[in-house]
């Protein structure tokens, strides 16, 4: 019997996270914390509605100072932007080789390298792009101080992933030695990206008795540790979710089903064994690798496709986002959903920036770059709040039908933000004069 | 509902069903008799407050459940600059900008019924430019095939159980969505007292209350079968009325005329959608309809992203049991 009565959702803890959507609008979610957590909601849209400007994957290098978020669109472009800001530093642009065009050969992975120190300050980074053809390219980015037209030198390590078949998902572990490429037609091939060589293939499962196979389709693929390569999760087409073994064997070590659809998306937690799986219907399940049995589904009323998870760096918290347009953040141990932001176009990929803080968690410390830039960014921008009652997460979001509507109370009650936040940072100056 | 005081003894507290109904009986005809005397008590007050001239008292507004829906944040808003950017760039825009005209294939589910071609031959008076092809034993995706290599721009199978249509599948074409419906209270046109013929002129489209954002781009599935040129000489409409998540499918011819009366009386109309005449002056042009084709009830099950592909198919909307703890929530 589904629950008639509602339960009150204990709020989000404060953070950031950003959405990428097929009309390659990128959106800004921010919760704010308060005494007890509050709702998210949209503070910043960027880009123009544009069919062919579809964000295709996102990767975000979210360090302290100079954090960097790659985009790939439909297009063919892969462009560099300011996470904080939403500036375009770069772009790459797809330049039509071997005759296909872009259109036909679409990104399908995107990675930026979190390389540290000096590539950094001197201003390039560095982009693996995989597309469904299975051209992998490593390209080394330099921006100057004109977003468009950055010098890529295009040191670009090409190769071929794989001869026949789709590259359908990718992903680098957090070595950032190692790539993981499966498709359709393609099975699962770990790379050394600094050698450009395939260090493992795998092989399909067995025909069973009948002499019966699936062919092979991978739709998700992510690495389990973070400081191991060698054990993959891979999710199929036909609803089956297998890990692979580097150093053990060529078949899947564990392989098991999940309900009744693709698994769209998995993501893996930090603790090193549990995954999360979202298929085509909007189910969300986490799983333990070890053995392969479910902890839990994730119930909500998420009714569409699910594209992306997003595990949280630091806080006990997933983000969901899919078809149904909403962008839904849920509490780990619980598996209780804390909240849903509607976010009005199919959403394509989410990522977290786990560099957002809130002034009620923090010491007063007015060199933090990132903080007050961020702050800077909301009390211009932040649309007009209902005050935070602490409410069911349906009712709250009235707060948000003002969006894009009549501009005339946006004045006044920007005021009353203001006045707000400057109440509630004095308050919590106070209360830590106190403490000390 | 009605709330009582905790010392009182409800009717469901009683063991003994002989006395419990006794008082759940008595309790029922004394409700009763207070409602008639507050009818009365309230049609008094208005007769006597029209004999003096003055305004009667308002009529409270009943609660019913579109009153009391629970507000839903997907509502579309006029205002909306994304939805008119993701609606040209959906699949069915270039149908609706009449870039390219609907051609329509029906066709069955695989075990074939009797009342499986009747229902199709009134579908295909019901949608111009449309035709029938017998299934056979092929797979639905090649059917797809087939039906986008020959260029047509919808596909719409018939789902019959137990000798009966039972569900609707429209697939949009290239690479459309696919929404899945199930159909119930069927009526054929034979069945209707009065029925009228439909001519051939295409006809016009009225879709009512399709609200949120999941509603609309159902309203603009439904929208593309349809050629966007309606004739209105022909004076032929075809209703799609949403109400509590379940579609209504009407089909009137309309002729408008002028009527005199004095008072509230009621023209002789059939179906209830469209406009009736109540008259207090004297004289009104009204529309009197008559209903031809079939008349059937849908609701929307599944909406899927491309053509139809149950394995490796991405569903926008898919109805779970645990998005139904309201009664007062509706997604279309």
């Amino acid at each position: 019997m589904p629950r008639t009565m509602k339960v009150e959702s204990p709020g989000c803890p404060p953070l950031r996270a950003l959405t990428f959507d097929e009309l390659g609008l990128i959106k800004v979610v921010e919760a704010r914390g308060g005494s007890h957590g509050s709702d998210p909601k949209v503070v910043e849209r960027w880009g123009e509605p544009e069919p062919s400007r579809c964000v295709l994957a996102a990767s975000i290098d979210d360090r302290k100072s100079n954090p960097l978020l790659a985009v790939a669109r439909k297009c063919g472009t892969v462009e560099i932007l300011n996470p904080l800001k939403g500036d375009v530093r770069a772009a790459i642009s797809d330049v039509a080789h071997d005759g296909v065009k872009p259109e036909d050969d679409p990104i399908v992975g995107l990675h930026l390298f979190k390389s540290e120190g000096s590539d950094r300050t001197s201003g390039s980074c560095i982009v693996l792009t995989c597309t469904t053809k299975g051209n992998a390219r490593i390209r080394h980015c330099a921006f100057s101080s004109s977003p468009d037209d950055s010098a890529s030198t295009d040191t670009a390590t090409l190769w071929k992933v794989c001869g026949a078949g789709n590259v359908l998902c990718s992903k680098v572990d957090a070595s950032e030695s190692y790539a993981v490429f499966g498709g359709k037609g393609v099975e699962v091939n770990v790379w050394d990206i600094r050698k450009g060589t395939k260090i493992w293939n795998a092989k399909p499962p067995p025909k069973n008795n009948l002499g019966i196979f699936t062919p092979t389709w991978f739709t998700s693929a992510t690495f389990l540790c973070k400081d191991d390569h060698r054990k993959i999760v891979a999710g199929t087409n036909s609803h089956q979710v297998r890990l692979y073994d580097i150093s053990a064997q060529r078949r899947p070590v564990i392989s098991f089903d999940f309900r009744e659809t693709a698994i769209k998306a998995v993501c893996e937690d930090l603790d090193g064994y549990t995954v999360y799986l979202g298929n085509g219907t909007g189910d969300l399940a986490s799983f333990d690798m070890r053995t392969g049995k479910m902890l839990g589904s994730f119930l909500g009323k998420c009714s569409g496709s699910i594209r992306s998870i997003a595990r949280h760096p630091m806080l006990p918290v997933i983000a969901s986002c899919g078809l149904d347009s909403y962008l839904r953040l849920w509490d780990i141990k619980s598996r209780q959903p804390l909240s849903a932001v509607f976010l009005k176009q199919h959403l394509n990929a989410v990522v977290f920036d786990s560099n957002f803080t809130d002034e009620a968690s923090l010491k007063p410390d007015p060199t933090h770059e990132a903080e007050d830039t961020v702050e800077d960014v909301q009390t211009g921008d932040v649309e007009a709040a209902k005050p935070l009652k602490k409410r069911k997460k349906k009712a709250a979001k009235e707060g948000r039908r003002k969006e894009g509507a009549t501009a005339k109370d946006n004045g006044v009650d920007n005021l009353k933000m203001k006045k707000k936040m400057k109440k509630k940072r004095s308050e919590m100056g106070e209360g830590l004069n106190d403490q000390q | 509902m009605v709330k009582k005081e905790k010392g009182q003894l409800l009717p469901s507290m009683m063991k003994n069903k002989e006395k419990r109904s006794a008082v759940h009986a008595e309790l029922k005809h004394q409700k009763k008799l207070e409602k008639r005397k507050k009818i009365k008590a309230r049609d008094a007050a208005e007769k006597r407050a029209l004999e003096l001239g003055e305004e009667p008292p308002p009529r409270a507004i009943p609660r019913t459940i579109e009153n009391t829906r629970e507000f839903d944040e997907t509502v579309c808003k006029p205002d909306d600059e994304e939805l008119f950017a993701r609606n040209d760039a959906d699949e069915l825009s270039s149908i609706l900008k009449r870039e390219r005209t609907p051609t329509i294939l029906i066709t069955t589910s695989r075990f074939n019924s009797t009342l499986g071609p009747a229902f199709i031959s009134e579908l295909l008076d019901v949608i111009p430019n449309s035709e029938y092809f017998k299934r056979g034993t092929y797979d639905l995706k090649k059917i797809v095939e087939y039906a986008k290599t020959k260029d047509f721009t919808s596909l719409i199978v018939v789902h019959t159980n137990r000798r009966k249509p039972d569900a609707l599948l429209i697939i949009g074409l290239p690479d459309g969505p696919t929404a899945h419906f199930k159909l119930s209270k069927l009526v054929l046109r034979k069945d209707i007292k009065n029925h009228g013929n439909p001519t051939s002129h295409e006809p016009e489209l009225v879709l009512n209350n399709f609200t949120t954002r999941l509603g609309h781009r159902i309203g603009r599935i439904i929208q593309s079968l349809f050629p966007q040129d309606p004739n209105f000489r022909g004076r032929r409409v075809v209703t799609f009325h949403n109400q509590r998540d379940f579609i209504f499918f009407r089909h009137h011819r309309y002729i408008f005329e002028t009527k005199e009366t004095n008072k509230a009386t009621c023209s002789k109309t059939k179906g209830t959608k469209s406009s009736k005449g109540e008259n207090v002056t004297q004289e009104k042009v009204i529309a009197r309809l008559q209903e031809c084709g079939p008349r059937f009830t849908l609701k929307l099950i599944s909406l899927q992203h491309g053509t139809f592909d149950t394995k490796s198919g991405e569903y926008e909307w898919v109805h779970k049991p645990e998005m139904d703890t309201s009664r007062r929530r509706f997604f279309l």
